[in-house]
């Protein structure tokens, strides 16, 4: 459990917010590039950390970011015309760079000077990896810029998506290091997903339905390790990485792709769940592709048109008590992302967790609310920065390894837990 | 149906009962760490030397619904045997935390794991002590 002002704490990343605050110091994924597709195309709402947006991508190719409503009579610029290197608002003609520098207002004399009186609020938003990025923190605290392997990697080897999770953040990661609901919620996915079946791993897992976890504190998070029996008395591992605020990597399976995910705020009770899938060394295949695309693996079918799933909370998930019964869906919900998104929704849009009951298993989740409330409060009291923003922290990996049983997985799985160029992740 | 305005209409009545956590020191490092949590407000948590906890073994966890076992990385952990297996007799879930791990050897995390690990259903290795605190918040203790 939490008391309820540190469950607000976390919860909370308005502007002005602690949390809000610690977000604001990092490059966090914004929109896919390809909702930008080409120069003068039409802008994008988006809302993040409770703050409404609009992106463009304007004649010359720049990318912007800044306040949705046109500093006038407050308009939508969603309706703005994007041309000749600006967004104008079709009210009255108010015309916006990307850096939220009104550049004309058709109504005073130019001469006047008044447009350069006239800025709205802006963020640097940059393309890395397929997605755009924003930084949403004081302009003289830039940070560096992402160096998570997925977008660092050449665009054939990497795949990303995102969807919208009507549940606030914090339940949505905490998901997403909660390694034993595997066991019970995706059991029916590990031999029939085309990007989990076939790999040796897989057999652990399915003869050891008991793991043991281990969770050590990392230098940008944790590493949580899910320890089954092995061959000759030693250890299968399966170790997920996390970094600080809300980045997740899953353990690999054989040749698969290695997956995550990030939560992104949207406001206090939606976030942005990205997930992505890469491969070090390899390019993706059209199968592996279409079958992300398909909503396999960790990503979703949408609404047509949305980010939104197809399966939501507006039709029960689709939920099918039959192949529930039959055991081949544990919960009736198809697919991993939805599963855990289901659950994660049906606790309402910021869980209580003064009434929760948490258990010795939960000691992955217990310990990533522990680091967060560490970060937050010497950021906010003392100006530490939190970790996950020195590039060191992001050049991390999961990994799935055997090892002798007295062996120390930080110390087993070392290199193997490093992003490096060239090398295969370490995976059975 | 999951909404902020349904949110406020969750049942307010209690859902659990308190559970007994019993806190035992396997080391000398572990002993100050736990002799301070001692020194707290807790409404179920007791706390032990591995020497005070195995005097009464049977007892101690007959009364337990949670053990947990604090060790430094690599002291003298070997009550951990003694204890996981009273436990494992009784089906009564253990918890293993080594703490101050941060600047540890490699060899002396390596003694201490092959210790625990037999007898531990959950291992925290933190850094830092102040963590088990938050740790027995957690599990309402």
């Amino acid at each position: 459990m939490l008391r309820k002002e540190q469950n607000d704490l976390l919860t909370s990343t308005g502007p002005g917010t602690a949390m809000g605050q610690m977000f604001r110091s990092y490059w966090i994924p914004a929109l896919l590039t390809e909702e930008l597709p080409e120069n003068d195309c039409p802008p994008v709402r988006v809302k993040l950390l409770s703050e409404r947006l609009i992106a463009f991508r304007d004649t010359n190719g720049r990318y912007g970011l800044m306040d949705e409503f046109c500093a006038h009579r407050g308009v939508s610029l969603w309706f703005a015309r994007n041309e000749e290197c600006g967004l104008r608002c079709p009210y009255h003609g108010w015309k916006y760079d990307v850096t939220g520098q009104c550049i004309d207002v058709p109504s005073e004399p130019e001469e006047s000077g008044f447009s350069k009186k006239i800025k709205l609020k802006s963020y640097p938003l940059v393309e890395r990896g397929g997605v755009l990025w924003t930084y949403m923190g004081p302009a003289d605290q830039v940070p560096p810029l992402p160096e998570w392997e997925f977008v660092t990697v050449p665009s054939k080897q990497t795949f990303t998506t995102k969807r919208w999770q009507e549940s606030n953040w914090l339940q949505a990661m905490e998901g997403g290091i909660d390694s034993s609901h595997v066991s019970f919620l995706h059991r029916g996915d590990l031999n029939s997903d085309p990007l989990f079946k076939g790999a040796k791993g897989n057999q652990y897992n399915l003869s050891d339905s008991r793991p043991v976890f281990e969770v050590v504190e990392s230098p940008g998070g944790l590493y949580i390790g899910a320890r089954r029996n092995a061959e000759n008395g030693n250890y299968y591992w399966r170790i997920t990485q996390w970094v600080v605020p809300s980045f997740t990597m899953i353990a690999p399976r054989g040749n698969h792709s290695v997956h995550g995910h990030f939560w992104i705020p949207i406001d206090d009770a939606n976030c942005w769940t990205w997930s992505f899938d890469y491969h070090p060394l390899r390019e993706l295949t059209e199968a592996e592709v279409s079958a992300m695309r398909d909503g396999k693996g960790i990503h979703v079918k949408y609404v047509p048109g949305t980010f939104r799933p197809l399966a939501n909370k507006d039709n029960d998930y689709l939920i099918n008590r039959a192949a529930q019964k039959a055991g081949r869906t544990f919960s009736g919900v198809e697919g991993i992302a939805m599963q855990d998104a289901s659950l994660q929704e049906s606790m309402g849009p910021i869980v209580d967790r003064t009434k929760e009951n948490l258990v010795s298993t939960d000691n992955g989740i217990i310990m990533a609310r522990h680091r967060l409330l560490r970060a937050v409060k010497a950021f906010v009291d003392k100006g530490i920065l939190p970790p996950g923003i020195d590039p060191v922290h992001q050049k991390v990996r999961s990994a799935a390894i055997v090892l002798p049983p007295d062996q120390p997985f930080k110390e087993g799985a070392r290199e193997a837990m490093i992003a490096r160029p060239d090398v295969a992740p370490a995976s059975v | 149906m999951s909404s902020a305005a349904e949110a406020a209409f969750r049942v307010q009545a209690p859902n659990s009962r308190p559970r007994a956590i019993k806190v035992v020191a396997l080391d000398t490092a572990a002993e100050a760490v736990v002799r301070r949590l001692a020194a707290g407000s807790w409404k179920q948590a007791t706390f032990f030397t591995a020497e005070t906890f195995t005097r009464n073994l049977t007892d101690e966890v007959g009364a337990a619904d949670l053990v947990v076992m604090v060790a430094g990385p690599g002291g003298h952990a070997e009550a951990a045997t003694l204890i996981g297996k009273a436990c494992s007799d009784r089906r009564i879930m253990t918890t293993a935390l080594v703490v101050d791990a941060r600047t540890a050897s490699d060899e002396a995390l390596s003694k201490t794991l092959s210790q625990l690990r037999p007898w531990s259903l959950m291992m925290v290795i933190a850094d830092a002590d102040s963590y088990i605190e938050d740790m027995l918040a957690a599990l309402r203790a």
